[in-house]
């Protein structure tokens, strides 16, 4: 994919060439037409799929980890612990491992991407020109959502037919009663005992 | 050569050459992989091939305005 939109920018900017060399071509009908695809529109296809790429990149586990603060957020994925909620999810493959953290941390809203990306810039601008944060004190804005979780489980048989579910379903809804903070699933990703925590090898 | 030719091939080449700098720098940041790519892509890169359509768009409406001697 990112090879073809390559090739694309490159034709474009070959194209670019020529108008920089000699603009006088355009003099012609047929180059007026050449200039129209070369200076307008294959660049704002350029623009348009450039843009599509980073976003589907964003969403990648190997780009949130590849920010010095997540590495320890990503090697928690790796804990040899079932109760460790991130890690069961991304070992076994109940989010898809190569978007682990977005599909968790996502806000599945109307403008919820566009919201995480905001976030992102604003990480980046912490990193690169204010303070960056410790990772071990690094907190979701308003905390987790049950939204989150409910995304997933909602309508699942396992999770809908479990009694302690099933007895605080409208509580887990209207996010009064936390999955992650209210005693139930309170392992998420442990940073601060991570350097003594079993780590999981992947078979490769 | 009229004046307003030699205007509008000024304004494609100025056009170009924001195309060509916006593209160059987006392969760079389609082709390395960190969080600032993105900033280098949606700042810079995507910054200077708008403005690059931009001009050449301006360079289409001098184009199509006649000329003094044309209207009269």
């Amino acid at each position: 994919m990112i090879g073809i939109l390559i090739c694309q920018i490159v034709l474009s900017i070959v194209l670019a060439s020529i108008f920089l060399i000699r603009p006088s071509v355009t003099s012609a009908t047929g180059w007026k037409m050449v200039a129209f695809i070369g200076l307008g529109v294959l660049p704002a296809l350029c623009l348009v799929g450039g843009m599509n790429t980073h976003v589907q990149r964003s969403e990648t586990t190997r780009f949130c980890v590849s920010c010095h603060v997540m590495i320890p957020y990503g090697q928690s994925l790796y804990v040899d612990d079932p109760n460790h909620i991130p890690a069961q999810h991304f070992q076994n493959h109940r989010v898809p491992a190569d978007m682990a953290c977005y599909s968790c941390h996502a806000d599945y809203t109307i403008y919820g991407p566009l919201n995480d990306k905001m976030q992102g810039l604003k990480r980046i601008y912490m990193q690169y020109v204010s303070t960056p944060p410790d990772p071990a004190t690094i907190r979701l804005p308003g905390g987790f959502k049950n939204a989150q979780c409910l995304h997933c489980h909602l309508g699942a048989r396992n999770f809908e037919e479990n009694p302690v579910h099933a007895a605080m379903m409208d509580s887990l809804k209207s996010n009064q009663t936390s999955c992650l903070s209210s005693g139930c699933h309170d392992t998420a990703h442990d940073i601060a005992n991570l350097s003594h925590a079993k780590l999981w090898r992947p078979i490769q | 050569m009229k004046l307003s030719e030699i205007g509008i091939r000024r304004l494609l080449q100025v056009s170009s050459a924001l195309v060509i700098v916006g593209l160059a720098l987006e392969i760079l940041s389609l082709l390395w992989f960190h969080p600032l790519s993105f900033v280098l892509f949606a700042f810079v890169a995507a910054s200077l091939i708008g403005l690059g359509i931009l001009v050449y768009l301006v360079s289409l409406v001098f184009a199509g305005v006649p000329s003094v001697e044309n209207r009269n």
